[in-house]
């Protein structure tokens, strides 16, 4: 099969080129990321990350055939002949599939990732029911690989000012947690133009999740808590 | 109550609004099917009916909320320097008023 692949190497081109390879499977090689490596094999100037090879990092995270997802758990038999690869949109690229995550990760940092609770320290581990341990799923499974955040048109224009999809899935991990006693002021910091109604529920996050997470009702179940609140 | 529309409750006007346009614009073309005006006199008679006036003039206000939401979020995101942002939203508000105004005029003068 073809594998066209985003090259740049800022030190040396002056413009990113797509690079084609012509690579056949090896028996035993099941997903794209085994692949991408043998192709490495023939060309060590091609830079990727990649670390656990079994979509738990997220490093991996790229453009593949116009989708983002973690190559290492995209199957080859679901690629047509012809597979194109690029790094993740709107990100900065710093060397072929490898981005720039500054601003992602920055996003993610400012809507508090841990529980806020300045009461005083519980004498044993701070007790959550089940049930109340059942409403952080399908919230805490991320694994910040950035497919839905890149994917988010949203986000390719206000990069700086609107938090995207993956800072806001965590946001209402610790909205919706119980043991975080801070629920008003993250309420209060996602309430203004940019933060989080930049999102125009264009519902690419939930689409392209690798982890088959639902960022947009993450969204929208914030939306709903602010909504009543002003009520 | 704050007059900006930001956050919450510019979504809000938006959701509110486009539920009010549908449901008025459902009532309008189903009248308009229903029972066609005749002439102008007959459909000047109609418009001029308190209910139906107070209607359309919460039609237009929820018409001109809603635009004003929408355009500007393009601008938010289109518009980024604030010399051609400025103007550009300056404009959009000048024409929103003017729409209204107008159909103001038209909707005060039937009687």
């Amino acid at each position: 099969m073809r594998m066209s692949i985003f090259r740049f190497n800022p030190e040396r081109d002056a413009k990113p080129y797509m690079q084609d390879y012509e690579i056949e499977p090896a028996p035993g090689d099941a997903m794209l990321l085994d692949l991408i490596l043998r192709v490495r094999e023939r060309d060590d100037t091609l830079a990727l990350r990649k670390s656990c090879r079994e979509g738990v990092c997220g490093s991996d995270a790229m453009n593949i055939n116009g989708r983002n997802g973690l190559a290492c758990i995209t199957p080859i038999r679901a690629l047509g002949k012809r597979v194109v690869l690029r790094p993740l949109p709107s990100f900065p690229v710093i060397r072929d599939l490898i981005v720039d995550m500054t601003e992602f990760f920055k996003q993610y940092r400012s809507i508090k990732p841990y529980v806020v609770d300045d009461g005083p320290m519980p004498e044993k581990e701070r007790v959550q029911s089940p049930a109340q341990r059942e409403r952080l799923d399908g919230l805490y499974e991320c694994i910040l690989c950035a497919c839905c955040t890149s994917q988010c048109p949203s986000y390719w224009w206000n990069p700086d000012k609107f938090v995207g999809p993956a800072g806001l899935l965590q946001a209402y991990r610790f909205i919706a947690d119980s043991r975080d006693r801070d629920m008003q002021a993250r309420l209060d910091d996602l309430n203004d133009v940019y933060r989080l109604f930049r999102c125009r529920t264009i519902m690419n996050c939930t689409e392209v999740c690798p982890k088959s997470l639902a960022p947009s009702r993450a969204i929208e179940k914030i939306r709903l808590l602010l909504a009543g609140r002003s009520l | 109550m704050r007059l900006v529309l930001t956050g919450l409750r510019a979504w809000l006007v938006q959701r509110v609004s486009a539920v009010y346009l549908l449901a008025f614009i459902l009532f309008f073309i189903g009248r308009l099917l229903v029972a066609p005006p005749q002439d102008f006199v007959s459909w000047r008679a109609w418009v001029a009916q308190p209910a139906v006036a107070v209607a359309m003039l919460a039609a237009f206000a929820a018409l001109l909320f809603h635009a004003w939401v929408g355009l500007r979020d393009v601008m938010l995101d289109y518009v980024k320097p604030i010399a051609l942002r400025a103007p550009a939203l300056a404009l959009v508000a000048g024409a929103l008023i003017g729409i209204g105004l107008w159909m103001l005029r038209l909707l005060s003068a039937l009687e």
